[in-house]
């Protein structure tokens, strides 16, 4: 009898606890969650469904609809700023890799005197704050001719991503093992064949990483695009959703919510599926 | 890494500090031997773009916004001459600017307290073993990964002043009365709801990052070591706060501030959601450095204020410093 009694118990025991880890999980993933089921059914309901207080605002009282879709596609800059949140993304993860990845290798693998200290110092400029460099930068944008064109964000944007991935591609070098580079050399292959033949190929996924988050790190950004970029139709999404789709004190919240939606959700996945690299990284366990 | 140097001590330090005396004469094999003054070349040929990069657009312009503050330069003239400490004395006489600190100082405690218990519970609550806990952990850090602007605009429509679903359902509850009544609170319209309201936010946002450093530091403990504490006859609050805790300190620090660098120099919360308003119970540092220096179009004075955070900064940046520098390489 004890011998069947003891594995229910267990079994007992373990749903209990699970039981009591989802009740303790349930507030954080509701509080987590909802905001974009808010977003999600506010772009597909209809304007009237919208603002009736007597209605119950979690489902529709109406049916669906893609009205706020359309909207935003045909009456606004919507399609312009997703084109230009890709451009100035592209670029900046063009900018990015041409001076990061070079950067982190030579950081990690050439055994620079003073390395450690200039590795340091680069990363440290990612802690500088946009809000302390946006005023002398709309100096230096306007000095380019650059202002007025979501091409100032591509002169900017990289001031962030470039010592990031620098710090990234460090850590990942590190990674490979210096005989494949002597073995390669050995072979008869130069400083740069064996960089490129042999360190790169095996370094891809910090290099697609360091891609990824100057995608991901451009679309976070607010302040620049709002300070630097201000013709209606040069505007990343971030910036053009809040500064155009409000008119005066006349909110469209179905549109806004489907602009969002839209360009917010890929990006979160995108991001949550490496955010642990993200965090190694700022916390200094690059590539262990 | 320090393997092939003949004279290491013991410890990482010191093995570091010979490969770096020794240089690259003392090695005698491989692609090393190759004459360092090539390698150096090259060395500093890669380096040279991202250095020059960030030199230029971060060094120079923080440079620039020294000078920019004691100078009187405005939007639209492009020359300007020195004034001395005028901004800074311009900024004192204001009282928006002493409310807007304030507030920043508010916000920032207020926001690390409930985010390091929000951020700690989730932590513990990660660190269980559970069916379902890849997704869970997916989608609890939602609110750190959505594009901030985008989350902000969201947490606007929740927080209207009349259709707002937050109300609806306290109203619904029974916890408040119906709209236009005493007791239905405006969210982003009363002074110290919508500071409140902001500070909602940011700690909504980031206490998933929170967690996530911690737990990233308590999975970077070694099992051994905790099962040997427990062997020893530690208890389980001896093992945290002597064996858990010092070994993650350091992420946790690191963790810490950058979540105060973030915090201090966001402006898209507040000015997204009340632009500093209602009058300037919501007003904080970075709205209004924007506000006078872009706005209005007096760099000089902008500045002046922007720059006011880095003394708030400092030592955030100087402990990240010395928190890296003991980094084993």
């Amino acid at each position: 009898m004890k011998a069947v009694a003891v594995p229910r118990t267990y079994r007992q025991k373990e749903i209990r606890r699970h039981l009591w880890l989802y009740a303790g999980m349930a507030p954080f993933l509701f509080i987590a969650v909802f905001p974009i089921y808010w977003m999600a059914i506010t772009a597909l309901k209809q304007e009237p469904d919208l603002y009736r207080i007597n209605n119950i605002p979690f489902w529709f009282n109406m049916p669906p609809t893609l009205k706020n879709f359309d909207i935003l596609f045909h009456q606004t800059n919507y399609g312009s700023w997703i084109v230009n949140t890709m451009t100035i993304s592209a670029w900046v993860a063009v900018i990015t890799l041409l001076t990061a990845v070079p950067a982190g290798y030579a950081l990690a693998r050439l055994r620079l005197p003073g390395a450690e200290n200039i590795g340091i110092a680069i990363f440290l400029t990612y802690l500088v704050p946009g809000i302390i460099l946006f005023l002398p930068l709309s100096r230096v944008v306007s000095l380019l001719g650059l202002q007025d064109s979501w091409w100032a964000l591509v002169v900017v944007y990289p001031t962030f991503t470039i010592p990031f991935c620098t710090w990234l591609m460090m850590g990942f070098f590190k990674t490979v093992p210096m005989e494949m580079e002597e073995a390669a050399r050995v072979d008869g292959c130069g400083q740069f064949g064996a960089l490129i033949r042999i360190v790169l190929p095996v370094s891809l996924p910090g290099v697609l990483t360091s891609v990824i988050f100057a995608f991901t790190l451009s679309m976070q950004d607010f302040l620049y695009g709002l300070a630097f970029v201000s013709p209606g139709d040069q505007k990343p999404v971030p910036v053009g959703v809040p500064t155009e789709l409000i008119r005066g004190d006349v909110f469209f919240w179905g549109s806004i919510m489907a602009a969002v939606l839209l360009v917010g959700l890929p990006v979160a996945l995108l991001y949550n599926s490496f955010l642990d690299r993200f965090i190694q990284g700022i916390t200094g366990g690059v590539g262990k | 890494m320090t393997s092939s140097v003949p004279s290491g001590g013991p410890d990482a330090a010191s093995a570091r500090a010979a490969a770096v005396s020794l240089g690259p004469q003392s090695r005698t094999r491989g692609w090393l031997s190759h004459p360092s003054s090539r390698r150096l070349a090259f060395g500093y040929m890669l380096l040279a773009p991202a250095a020059l990069y960030v030199l230029l657009l971060v060094g120079v312009p923080f440079l620039f916004s020294l000078y920019l503050a004691v100078s009187d330069a405005n939007v639209g003239e492009p020359l300007s001459r020195f004034i001395g400490l005028e901004n800074f004395r311009a900024a004192w006489e204001m009282d928006t600017f002493w409310i807007a600190l304030r507030n920043s100082v508010v916000f920032l405690v207020v926001a690390a307290i409930f985010k390091s218990v929000l951020g700690t519970s989730l932590a513990f609550l990660l660190l269980q073993n559970f069916k379902g806990k890849k997704l869970v952990r997916g989608l609890v850090v939602i609110p750190f990964t959505l594009p901030i602007a985008i989350s902000v605009l969201s947490w606007k429509w929740m927080y209207d002043s009349q259709f707002s679903v937050i109300n609806w359902s306290l109203s619904r509850l029974g916890l408040i009365g119906s709209y236009g009544s005493a007791s239905w609170p405006i969210w982003l319209g009363q002074p110290h709801l919508a500071l409140l309201a902001c500070i909602g936010v940011n700690v909504w946002r980031s206490f998933p990052f929170t967690a996530i450093v911690l737990l990233a530091g308590f999975t970077s403990v070694p099992t051994e070591i905790l099962d040997a504490a427990r062997v020893d006859g530690c208890s389980f609050f001896q093992r945290f706060r002597h064996v858990v805790t010092p070994m993650i300190f350091p992420i946790l620090i690191i963790g810490f501030l950058f979540d105060t660098v973030f915090t201090l120099s966001d402006l898209s919360v507040v000015y997204l959601l009340t632009a500093g308003g209602p009058g300037n119970a919501t007003q904080i540092l970075p709205v209004l450095a924007y506000q006078i220096g872009i706005q209005a179009g007096s760099l000089g004075r902008g500045a002046a204020i922007a720059l006011t955070l880095v003394p708030l900064l400092f030592p955030a940046l100087f402990l990240v410093l010395r928190n890296l520098k003991r980094r084993d390489w």
